[in-house]
C-alpha cells in the first residue's frame, strides 16, 4: 500500500515536471521578446551581458517603431477632410479618416471580421452536415476536408488572380473571403454537432421552430463552448496569415505579419522594433484567451466525459 | 379536438431494393379524446407510425386526416400536434420557464406577459412552480418528464403523442406518472396517441390499445378484448403477463393430443374441422390444480404473495401457471391440472389466427362463464381509466 502511494507520488511529480518543463519552454521566448522589447538593441543581443529582466527603453523603441515611414504599426489620428461646419462646432461626417489604422488595428478588424463570417458559415455547414440528409453528402464533405491538404503558397498565384479580376486586389475582403469556409471549422462543428440529440431539434420542430429557428435557436446555444474554441482557431488562423495579405495588399493596409516583415530591411534588421510589435502583437490574442478561457477548456474537453 | 384517420398509410425507408417497410397499409381510426396506445415488440414499427402522424417522417403513401383536415402534406409545426419524446428534449439551455414557453412563443403571437402567465398556470397544474428557474439538468427523471409534459399542454394542441415517456423512469415513479398522465389526459380531454413496448403499460392506460408487429396493425380494441379475444396467436402470446401457454397439438375427432400427458376432449369441434393440428393457448390463470387430470411436472415455484408462479413441463413444453398462494407444489414432484373448455383459446397452425378464443366460449353477460375472474383481473383492471363501466370482470369483482 505505503509502496503504491510512493509509486503514485513519484509518477505525479514526474507528470507535473514535464507539464513544468512544457510550461517553460513555451514561455521563455514570449518573456524574451517582451524583456528584449524594453532594452536596447545593443543590450539584448550582446553576448557577454545576457539580460533576463526587462529594462527602460520600451518608449523609446516603440516611438522608433512609430515613427517609421515605411510601416506604421499602430494608428494615428487622422485629419477630418468632410464636416458640416456649424460655426464652432465641427461635425465630422467621415469618421474613417478620423483614425488611421495602423497595422494592430487592421489586423483586429480583419481578424474579427473574418472571426463572425467563419463562425457563422462553418456552423451553418457544419449543422447541414451533421444533420441533414441530402444528395452527394459524403462526396461533398470530403472535398470540403480535401482542401486541408492545400498549402497556402499553391494558392497564392491563383487567389491573387481571381482576385485581382473581381476587383479585389488591395482590399481587406479578399484576405477575409477565400478563407470563410474554414475545412477545420466545419469539420469542427460537424463533429460536434452530430452530439445534438435528434429529439431536442424534432421536439423543436413540433414547438414550431423553422429549421432556421433550429439552427439558431437550439444548435447555436448549446455549442457554445465548441464556438468559443473555433472562435480562437479562426482569429489566430486569420492573425498569423503572411503570404497572401503581402502579395494582395499595400503597404497602406499592411496586417501585423506583414509589418513585422517590413523591419527587416535590406541593409539592416530593426531587431528593437521587431521585439516592440511582436510584444504588441500579443496583446490582443491574450485577451481573447483570457475572454474566452472558460469556454476554450471546455469546448476542448467537451464529449471527453461521459455525461 | 377531432378525430385522427389514418387511411392505408405505408412509410418505406430506403428506396428500390433495399428498402424497409417499416409500416405497412395501416388503416386506424382515433377517436376524439381518446387515449389509444399503439403497443407491439421493439421494431414493430409504433414510433414510426407515431412520427407520420407528428409530421417527422413523411409518409410513403396513404392520407392522415385530423378531422376534416388532410395534413399528410402538412410539416410537423403545422399540424398543431404536441409530443413527449422519450427522452424529455427539454432544451439544455433554457430554464423551465422558457422551455414550457418556448412553443407559444414560436406558434402564436400572444405577448410575453400572456405567455407567462400561461407559463405558471400550467406549471401550478403539474406542481413544478419552484422549478421555474432551473436548468434541465439540475431536474431530477420525474421532474423532467413533468417539465416534458407541461410543454405539450400549455400548447393546447389537437393531440398528445407520446413515445414512450414512462420507459426513463423507476418502476415506483413510473407507476405514479401513469396514474398522473391518464387523470390529466381524461381532465383535458385531448386526443392522445401513447406508444409503448410495454403490454402492462399498454393495458393500464388505453381506452383502445392498437397491437402492431411487423408494420402491420394486429388488432384495435380495449385491454378486455384484446385479452380475451385476440385475432391472432400473436397477440394472445404479446398481451397478458405471464404470458399464454401455448403448443401444438394434432386433431382426431373431438380429441386433442398435445405434448405430454396433454389430452382434451372438446365439447365443440367446429373450430377445429378439417385441422389435422392446431395450436392450443391456455392462459396461466386458467389452469387449475385438481386431484386428476393433465400430468405437470414442477420446475419452480415463485411466491408473489397474492399468488404463486408456479413453472412447470409438460413433456417438453415449458408451461406457466398463476395458482393460489396457499398452493405450494414441491419443486421435482408432479402435479395435475384441468382447464374449462371455455378458457382454451385454438389458433391455426399455419396463418396463427384465432379458431377460438374465450370470448367464443362464453354466455354473453354471465359471469360463471368467466373461469377464473382473479387472474383477469390483476391484468386488466389495475388503470383507472381502464375498460368501461360495462366491463363483465369489473362487476363480477364487486
Amino acid at each position: 500500500m505505503r509502496e503504491e502511494t510512493r509509486r503514485e507520488a513519484v509518477w505525479q511529480f514526474l507528470t507535473y515536471g514535464f507539464i513544468l518543463l512544457g510550461a517553460v519552454v513555451t514561455l521563455v521566448p514570449l518573456y524574451w521578446i517582451f524583456v528584449a522589447s524594453t532594452l536596447k538593441e545593443s543590450e539584448f543581443l550582446s553576448s557577454t551581458d545576457p539580460r533576463l529582466l526587462p529594462g527602460d527603453s520600451f518608449l523609446g523603441n516603440f516611438g522608433a517603431l512609430h515613427a517609421r515611414e515605411n510601416v506604421q504599426f499602430v494608428g494615428r489620428v487622422g485629419e477630418m477632410t468632410q464636416y458640416v461646419d456649424l460655426g464652432p462646432v465641427y461635425i465630422a461626417y467621415d469618421f474613417w479618416n478620423l483614425w488611421n489604422m495602423g497595422a494592430i488595428e487592421s489586423s483586429i478588424f480583419v481578424a474579427g471580421i473574418y472571426t463572425v463570417l467563419s463562425l457563422l458559415l462553418c456552423s451553418m455547414a457544419g449543422f447541414a452536415f451533421a444533420k441533414y440528409e441530402f444528395r452527394f453528402k459524403q462526396p461533398i464533405f470530403y472535398a470540403i476536408l480535401a482542401t486541408l491538404i492545400l498549402p497556402i503558397q499553391l494558392l497564392v498565384i491563383p487567389l491573387f488572380l481571381l482576385m485581382s479580376q473581381i476587383g479585389l486586389t488591395n482590399s481587406y475582403w479578399a484576405i477575409i473571403l477565400p478563407w470563410l469556409a474554414n475545412p477545420l471549422g466545419i469539420f469542427l462543428m460537424r463533429q460536434n454537432m452530430r452530439s445534438i440529440p435528434d429529439a431536442l431539434l424534432e421536439s423543436a420542430r413540433m414547438d414550431g421552430a423553422t429549421e432556421f429557428q433550429l439552427y439558431y435557436k437550439i444548435a447555436l446555444p448549446t455549442m457554445k463552448s465548441s464556438l468559443a474554441a473555433l472562435s480562437i482557431i479562426l482569429f489566430l488562423f486569420q492573425w498569423n496569415l503572411f503570404l497572401f495579405p503581402l502579395v494582395i495588399l499595400d503597404q497602406g493596409k499592411y496586417t501585423i505579419p506583414v509589418a513585422i516583415n517590413q523591419l527587416v530591411g535590406a541593409q539592416r534588421v530593426y531587431y528593437d522594433q521587431i521585439m516592440v510589435a511582436a510584444t504588441l502583437s500579443i496583446i490582443p490574442i491574450f485577451v481573447l484567451f483570457l475572454f474566452l478561457q472558460k469556454q476554450f477548456v471546455s469546448g476542448i474537453l467537451a464529449g471527453s466525459v461521459k455525461e | 379536438m377531432s378525430n385522427i384517420t389514418l387511411d392505408t398509410i405505408r412509410k418505406e425507408f430506403g428506396s428500390g431494393q433495399d428498402s424497409i417497410v417499416a409500416v405497412e397499409d395501416i388503416d386506424l381510426e382515433i377517436r376524439d379524446g381518446e387515449f389509444l396506445v399503439l403497443v407491439g415488440p421493439s421494431g414493430c414499427g409504433k414510433t414510426t407510425t407515431l412520427r407520420c402522424i407528428a409530421g417527422l417522417e413523411d409518409v410513403t403513401s396513404g392520407r392522415i386526416t385530423f378531422g376534416d383536415k388532410d395534413v399528410t402534406g402538412l410539416r410537423a409545426r403545422e399540424r398543431d400536434v404536441a409530443m413527449v419524446f422519450q427522452n424529455y428534449a427539454l432544451y439544455p439551455h433554457m430554464d423551465v420557464r422558457r422551455n414550457l414557453g418556448f412553443g407559444l412563443k414560436l406558434s402564436t403571437k400572444l405577448p410575453a406577459a400572456e405567455i407567462d402567465q400561461q407559463v405558471e398556470e400550467v406549471a401550478e397544474m403539474l406542481g413544478i412552480e419552484e422549478l421555474l428557474g432551473q436548468k434541465p439538468k439540475e431536474l431530477s427523471g420525474g421532474q423532467q418528464q413533468r417539465v416534458a409534459l407541461g410543454r405539450a399542454i400549455i400548447r393546447d394542441p389537437e393531440a398528445f403523442l407520446m413515445d414512450e415517456p414512462l420507459s426513463n423512469l423507476d418502476a415506483k415513479l413510473r407507476s405514479q406518472m401513469r396514474t398522473e398522465l391518464q387523470t390529466l389526459q381524461h381532465d383535458l380531454d385531448v386526443t392522445t396517441v401513447y406508444v409503448t413496448h410495454d403490454q402492462t403499460e399498454a393495458m393500464a392506460m388505453g381506452d383502445r390499445i392498437a397491437v402492431m408487429n411487423h408494420g402491420t396493425l394486429q388488432q384495435v380494441g380495449t385491454a378486455e378484448e384484446v385479452y380475451r379475444d385476440p385475432v391472432n396467436e400473436f397477440v394472445a402470446d404479446f398481451i397478458g403477463s405471464p404470458s399464454i401457454n401455448v403448443f401444438d397439438a394434432t386433431v382426431d375427432g373431438a380429441r386433442l393430443d398435445g405434448p405430454g400427458a396433454f389430452t382434451y376432449h372438446l365439447s365443440e369441434t367446429a373450430p377445429v374441422e378439417r385441422l389435422d393440428t392446431v395450436r392450443v393457448g391456455i392462459r396461466p390463470e386458467d389452469i387449475t390444480l385438481v386431484d386428476d387430470g393433465i400430468e405437470l411436472g414442477v420446475n419452480v415455484l415463485e411466491p408473489m404473495g397474492n399468488e404463486n408462479f408456479l413453472y412447470a413441463t409438460l413433456g417438453h413444453q415449458e408451461v406457466t401457471a398463476r395458482i393460489s398462494p396457499t398452493n405450494r407444489p414441491q419443486p421435482g414432484r408432479s402435479v395435475s391440472f384441468a382447464v374449462d373448455e371455455a378458457a382454451l383459446y385454438l389458433f391455426d397452425p399455419e396463418t396463427g389466427d384465432s379458431l377460438k378464443t374465450k370470448r367464443d366460449g362464453e354466455v354473453p353477460s354471465g359471469p360463471d362463464s368467466i373461469p377464473n375472474r382473479e387472474g383477469v383481473q390483476s391484468d386488466v383492471g389495475t388503470g383507472a381509466g381502464t375498460g368501461s363501466s360495462t366491463d363483465p370482470i369489473e362487476e363480477t369483482i364487486e
